[in-house]
């Protein structure tokens, strides 16, 4: 078990892809473990997608080796297809079919897979079993799409951009569903611009801009690597000046923030333990005191020198 | 298989459930059926029959008065030729003809070449036609009878003969049909390049389904609407204006399924240039508009000025048309029907090549 938990399901090295002068993809290399969730963080025209459709075999690399689950994608699309579930950026369906028809049809495709009724109750489509997908809203269109990529009952998903445009509850609903995916011990590749979702649903995750991937790993580890300070916190204390604050032990830097302080540090405990002595002395005590690491938008903003805007 | 099954039968439904898909394809042709079939067919009046009498006797005679006595009927007496032209130009139903030697022959109560007569109908026109051989054969069971008093000796043979310019409506639903064939292929542009847009073609590229079943299931679906239609337009034709199917059915089959194929290659051909689903909605109008007209849809290309004849000429629809006239109605040929074959599957080739080279999926 262990050996195959170490052992990539997806291997990408070195990968290459250019549009006229446009290096969209410009040398990216990544592992994915199996049965691990993996997010690919970045703005829109980061490159992601065409990353994620080279390895679906959608789109040819210009340079680089792509094996997902073992397979040449260059050489055997073909045999990778049967084994692997794509949802696409837009949720790509017949318009005029209804739900059931469409997971029909695109079981047809597979030689093994799942029975219709078993993804319509995992996806929580049973109302709208007969419903044609045109009438659907914006999150049963993204569930649907989910559906349509479990059909052959795949080892890896891909799923790009699956909560984009989604209200907050129908984005919950699609996480609780890469969960479940995940706890049947599937693999799974999203890529998102959505910190928060990448923070919550990605076991490790890869930032990319401009082509590039910019820093990977584990979400503490990407916070730890940048940031070894945190920031101790609490609301004013009359009393408690400026130039007392920066004496504090380990104290680096000192800000105020909507009637709050903040304490920048690299030794949390010895910094709270003279906050406690110094309010004692003023005889009182430090109110919602909070220890914070940086986050995830912290470090994006450090690497790409922007925010992430939806 | 099954996917190409369960395809076809997905590519079925959407058809279905489009409205306007079904307008173009089933109601459209329909309509011009029925308006200008009831414009050009007229009533049902008189009976004209041409009466060439060869033999001369009061024998002769006798039958002519019987037959003019006929309720609905009006006889021209004439010579055979001048009233086979006459037929032909639309002016008679039918033609009657006694033979030499009649006279004596029923004298002698002999049957034979010389009691029978040759009666001309037009095999298009079947209704007409049935009421002429009803109306000789109640005439001549009554001379039998008179004569004989139980066997027939006075017999009749029919013979066929193609009235030019059909009558407009045999020349008009053949026509129709193959208008109809053509529009069922070039829009298959219009669903094709909306499933690109819509991206439903890049995520069928990413399951293991195959480009043939993909395009095979379209072909399918098309060939099935053609068939359809081919069953439809026919039925109506025979049924409101008695246009009767006189050819092979086989034939006619196969003219259909490569006619149809050949513009559905069109289609794609359309398909592979159109980016968006409105630029394939335009292209195709652009396609099929001068097809409908220059073609010979509506009148001969005979009588077109020279300049539109080689246009029609350079028109595939010509030949599918030309070819379902003589199929179907025994209609003069503009060219001969193996040329209209060949044109037909060449196009096919050309068409199904350039859209092999230039067709994208995403």
């Amino acid at each position: 078990m262990t050996s195959r938990v170490a052992e990539p399901v997806i291997h990408v090295e070195d990968l290459r892809k250019t549009y006229g002068q446009t290096h969209a993809v410009d040398g990216v290399s990544f592992d994915v473990r199996r049965g691990e969730v993996f997010g690919l963080l970045g703005p829109n025209g980061a490159g992601k997608t065409t990353t994620v459709e080279i390895l679906e075999g959608l789109r040819t690399p210009d340079a680089g080796t792509v094996h997902v689950l073992g397979i040449d994608v260059a050489r055997h699309a073909d045999v990778l297809k049967e084994r692997i579930g794509v949802s696409l950026q837009t949720a790509a369906l017949y318009p005029k079919l209804t739900v059931v028809e469409v997971l029909d049809l695109f079981r047809s495709f597979y030689r093994r897979g799942r029975a219709t009724a078993d993804l319509v109750a995992m996806l929580d489509l049973e109302e709208k079993r007969n419903t044609r997908t045109k009438e659907l809203s914006g999150g049963q269109r993204q569930r649907l799409a989910v559906a349509l990529a479990l059909v052959n009952d795949p080892e890896i998903v891909f799923l790009d951009e699956p909560t984009t445009g989604l209200d907050p509850a129908a984005r919950r609903s699609l996480w609780d569903i890469v969960r479940s995916l995940q706890s049947e011990g599937k693999s799974i590749l999203l890529t998102t611009h959505y910190m928060e979702e990448a923070e919550i649903l990605c076991d490790r995750l890869a930032i990319m801009d401009h082509g590039r991937i910019l820093e990977a790993g584990t979400v503490p580890e990407l916070v730890d690597s940048r940031f070894r300070e945190r920031s101790v916190r609490f609301e004013r204390v009359a009393g408690l000046d400026d130039a007392s604050l920066r004496k504090f032990p380990g104290v680096s830097q000192v800000k105020y923030e909507n009637g709050e302080v903040v304490l920048f540090t690299r030794d949390v405990p010895a910094t709270i333990g003279a906050v406690l002595a110094a309010t004692e002395r003023l005889g009182a005590e430090p109110q919602n005191l909070a220890v914070r690491r940086a986050t995830l938008e912290d470090v994006f903003l450090d690497l790409t020198g922007r925010a992430l805007r939806d | 298989m099954r996917a190409l099954l369960l395809l076809t039968v997905a590519n079925t439904r959407s058809f279905v459930r489009d409205r306007a898909a079904l307008f173009w394809t089933l109601a459209f042709p329909l309509i011009f059926v029925v308006l200008f079939g009831s414009i050009f067919s007229g009533g049902q009046g008189k009976r004209d029959i041409g009466w060439a009498d060869l033999d001369g006797s009061p024998t002769a005679a006798q039958l002519r008065d019987i037959f003019a006595s006929a309720p609905n009927v009006a006889l021209t007496q004439g010579s055979e030729s001048d009233l086979q032209a006459k037929m032909r130009s639309g002016g008679l139903s039918a033609i009657v003809v006694v033979p030499k030697g009649y006279g004596n022959a029923v004298s002698a109560g002999r049957a034979g070449d010389a009691a029978t007569l040759v009666v001309y109908t037009d095999p298009t026109q079947q209704a007409q036609t049935a009421g002429t051989v009803q109306l000789v054969q109640g005439v001549l069971a009554g001379v039998n009878q008179r004569i004989s008093g139980q066997a027939p000796v006075v017999g009749f043979e029919a013979r066929t003969i193609q009235t030019q310019n059909l009558s407009f409506i045999s020349y008009l639903v053949p026509s129709i049909l193959g208008m109809a064939l053509m529009q069922l292929g070039v829009f298959s542009a219009i669903p094709l390049v909306a499933d690109r847009e819509k991206l439903i073609l890049k995520r069928l590229n990413a399951t293991p389904l195959r480009r043939w079943q993909l395009v095979g299931s379209n072909v399918l679906m098309r060939l099935m609407i053609a068939i359809a239609q081919t069953v439809i337009i026919i039925a109506v034709g025979a049924r409101l204006y008695g246009v009767q199917l006189s050819g092979s059915v086989l034939l006619l089959g196969a003219l259909v399924v490569l006619g149809a194929m050949s513009f559905i290659a069109l289609g794609y051909v359309i398909a592979s240039f159109a980016p968006t689903e409105d630029a394939a909605n335009g292209m195709t109008s652009v396609v099929q508009f001068p097809l409908m007209f220059l073609s010979g849809t509506f009148f001969p290309i005979d009588s077109m000025p020279d300049f539109l004849k080689t246009v029609a000429r350079a028109l595939p629809l010509t030949y599918l048309s030309d070819g379902l006239r003589q199929v179907m109605v025994e209609g003069t040929p503009f060219a001969p029907l193996w040329v209209c074959f060949a044109v037909l599957a060449g196009f096919l080739v050309v068409c199904f090549g350039i859209s092999a080279r230039f067709f994208r999926w995403q």
